[in-house]
């Protein structure tokens, strides 16, 4: 039990997909413009990570280790089509824009490294568990980064204004703008880093 | 088909969205493989072959395999597969016929199948140019341009970024803004730079 | 005892040249067009310029002392840095604009990259273009001259952009600055007495503004109007940022070409984008847009024109 919660936990801070390992950043860029997208995406992230590590920890001794990763990747694109599927039908805003951002989960570093890392390797609970901590973590990364982005560029958190008299910086909600965020959250991160070191 | 569209297409897709810079598309690699100019330049070759080819060819499984059996739900699972095997066979073909040429792009390919630029310009390629299932007039040709604009837009962010973070190697930089930190701000800059370029009209 | 002996090659001459001597030096070459600016803008411009001075300075010495680095306040940097950004305002901003543009100018611009010296791109560049990004409404509407109670207008580029006609606009008039625009870009012949200044002393070379300027004119003279070979290049030249820019922005030691070769190819792509923008971008002006994506060229550029060590192939 308690390496179970070991492996929900690692997700969310030691291993933290965004902040740590720098992975699935092509989306945490593109769709942080502002706090609804991100959880939409971080939801259907997690979604396809959960269902892909499920299925490859189940499969696993069938997949032959050659072709492993075309296997992952149908498996994986699957969850996706799901995915979009069910955004189009019940949240039409969201999905368009979030735009071909859903589609590229495909391609997400993230996903298919938790399958090659983890999900092969281990059980069916412990890839569950894995799956959900390293999507809660994508998923808090995403709100952290576009609660900031939202605010800054727009004046606004989930569309209600916090200050009046504050002077949206544009840029923030520009691409420029969630490079700029991306990077200094990466050196304050190390900061903290090396001060506790 | 005009020379002023294909310019509208080559000045947005290089500039105003390039593929790293505003679309975000590929950013891992980029991150990681600019920090010498020679990896950076091979491998910008290669995934500007691969978006070019694969444009075409998805372009073609979507017009006529998929449009005509009404599959258009399946594009994201055949569009990566499709991408995943031409990837596979062009590296064995290329192990094959020219091992030089293998060392110098060809360990790099394996990478490109999970490069988001490949699936996104070809995702994009059928928003753009497919209106309601139909394809519009020329498109197959913009298809194929618009992959060749979007690969000199990699290339482009590429060679500046792997020239500047080559340069930086030279500079004390604050240890917690070395490397990934400080590729972002510079990507960032770079992308306000290419903002002059906004609303460009001839 | 100290250690007096400096091994170097010869020849053994000391140039009176330091760092914070260039440095000065250019603070005073920019006085004039920072006088020109306050007498066509009135007082604001001088607020605005001096507020741009000491945030640059302040951010600047508290990196200095957060990260323990030899103080580096007084080397002049810091405050052409201000004034450059200043310069590139319309007069009439809220004060809190100078100072938001000079933090970003010296934090991204020039801290993150390791200090003076080090930088990649003009750090007074880099805070503009952020300001033209993020607050647009205050940096496009510009006091008309003469006028000190802030009537807004249009510099002539933008309403060149908007397609109105400038007759009342004579060369003479943009030659001497009389016209809605930045504080610092105005008066030419102002800048143009820095930029002697400068180059009397050498401090900088005529390869990068030659160039630069020579070809935006050029193309614009091209392709400027309707008919090709019919632009009116004089007064390009003579409107927007373009002096300013070629001679005190495009001409930073650190983020430019070393070589005469590498400074031609610099100006003459500077004046291409430049002259590009103005003609078919979406922006009035872009010398500070091309003069960036050059200094993003620079290290490609650097390797490119090294000359060749003697006896090496």
């Amino acid at each position: 039990m308690k390496s179970l919660v070991k492996e929900f936990t690692k997700g969310i801070i030691k291993e933290n997909a965004t902040f740590v390992l720098a992975l699935g950043l092509c989306p945490t860029l593109a769709v942080s413009v502002s706090v609804v997208n991100g959880i939409g995406m971080g939801i259907a992230a997690t979604f396809v990570l959960l269902g892909s590590s499920l299925i490859v920890s189940l499969i696993k001794d069938f997949i032959p280790s050659k072709i492993r990763i075309p296997c992952y990747i149908v498996i994986i694109a699957t969850f996706v089509t799901i995915a979009e599927l069910c955004l189009k039908a019940y949240s039409p805003a969201l999905d368009r824009s979030l735009g071909i951002y859903v589609p590229l989960i495909v391609v997400n570093c993230m996903v298919l490294g938790r399958a090659e890392a983890f999900a092969c390797k281990n059980n069916l609970i412990s890839s569950f568990c894995d799956g959900l901590g390293m999507g809660v973590g994508f998923t808090l990364a995403l709100i952290l980064i576009s609660a900031i982005r939202e605010f800054l560029g727009s004046g606004q958190i989930l569309g209600y204004t916090l200050f009046k008299g504050f002077e949206p910086v544009f840029v923030f909600g520009m691409p420029s703008g969630a490079l700029l965020v991306i990077g200094l959250l990466l050196g304050f991160f190390n900061l903290l880093n090396n001060k506790k070191t | 088909m005009n020379l002023q569209e294909l310019l509208t297409i080559f000045i947005s897709a290089v500039f105003i969205y390039n593929v790293i810079l505003s679309r975000f598309l590929g950013i891992c690699s980029f991150i990681a493989i600019s920090k010498e100019t020679k990896p950076a330049l091979a491998m910008s070759f290669a995934v500007m072959f691969v978006i070019v080819t694969s444009s075409a060819i998805t372009w073609l499984v979507y017009r006529f395999l998929l449009l005509p059996f009404n599959l258009t739900y399946l594009r994201t699972i055949s569009f990566i597969l499709v991408i995943a095997t031409f990837v596979q066979f062009v590296e064995m073909v290329i192990r094959k016929v020219s091992p030089q040429l293998y060392r110098a792009f060809g360990i790099y390919l394996p990478l490109i199948t999970v490069n988001c630029a490949v699936l996104g310009v070809a995702v994009l390629n059928i928003d753009m140019f497919f209106a309601n299932d139909k394809q519009v007039a020329g498109s197959f040709y913009y298809s194929v341009f618009q992959g060749v604009c979007v690969g000199l837009g990699y290339t482009l962010a590429m060679l500046l970024m792997s020239g500047i973070r080559e340069r930086l190697e030279l500079c004390n930089v604050p240890k917690a803004f070395k490397d990934f930190p400080l590729a972002f701000i510079i990507a960032s800059i770079l992308s306000l730079s290419f903002m002059g370029f906004s609303g460009f009209n001839f | 005892m100290r250690n007096n002996l400096i091994v170097s090659g010869s020849p053994h001459v000391h140039k009176q040249g330091s760092v914070p001597r260039i440095m000065w030096t250019v603070v005073f070459s920019l006085i004039p067009a920072g006088a020109a600016g306050v007498i066509i803008f009135g007082l604001d411009a001088l607020w605005v310029t001096l507020v741009a001075v000491i945030t640059a300075v302040f951010t600047e010495a508290v990196f200095g002392i957060w990260t323990k680095k030899k103080f580096t306040v007084l080397d002049g940097s810091a405050v052409i840095t201000g004034i450059l950004l200043a310069f590139n305002l319309p007069s009439n901003v809220p004060l809190w604009l100078p100072i938001a543009g000079s933090i970003f100018s010296i934090v991204i611009g020039k801290q993150v990259f390791g200090g003076l010296g080090q930088n990649i791109f003009n750090p007074a560049l880099v805070g503009r273009v952020f300001l033209m990004a993020s607050w647009p409404k205050y940096m496009v509407t510009f006091v008309k001259p003469f006028s000190f109670d802030a009537v807004t207008s249009a510099t002539p580029l933008a309403a060149l952009k908007e397609g109105k006609i400038l007759e009342h606009l004579s060369y003479l008039d943009l030659f001497l600055g009389k016209r809605g625009g930045c504080i610092g870009e105005v008066c030419i012949l102002a800048l143009l007495i820095g930029a002697a200044i400068l180059l009397f002393k050498g401090y900088i070379s005529w390869h990068i503004p030659a160039t630069y300027i020579f070809t935006t004119a050029i193309f614009v003279y091209i392709f400027g109007a309707k008919q090709l070979f019919h632009g009116d290049w004089l007064f390009h030249i003579l409107s927007g940022g373009l002096i300013l820019g070629a001679f005190f922005m495009a001409t930073d030691y650190v983020a430019t070409p070393l070589t005469a070769k590498g400074q031609i190819i610099f100006g003459v792509g500077c004046g291409l984008f430049t002259a590009i923008i103005r003609i078919w971008g979406g922006y009035p002006e872009g010398a500070s847009y091309a003069i960036l994506m050059m200094n993003a060229a620079t290290p490609f550029i650097d390797r490119y024109t090294k000359s060749r060590i003697y006896g090496t192939k």
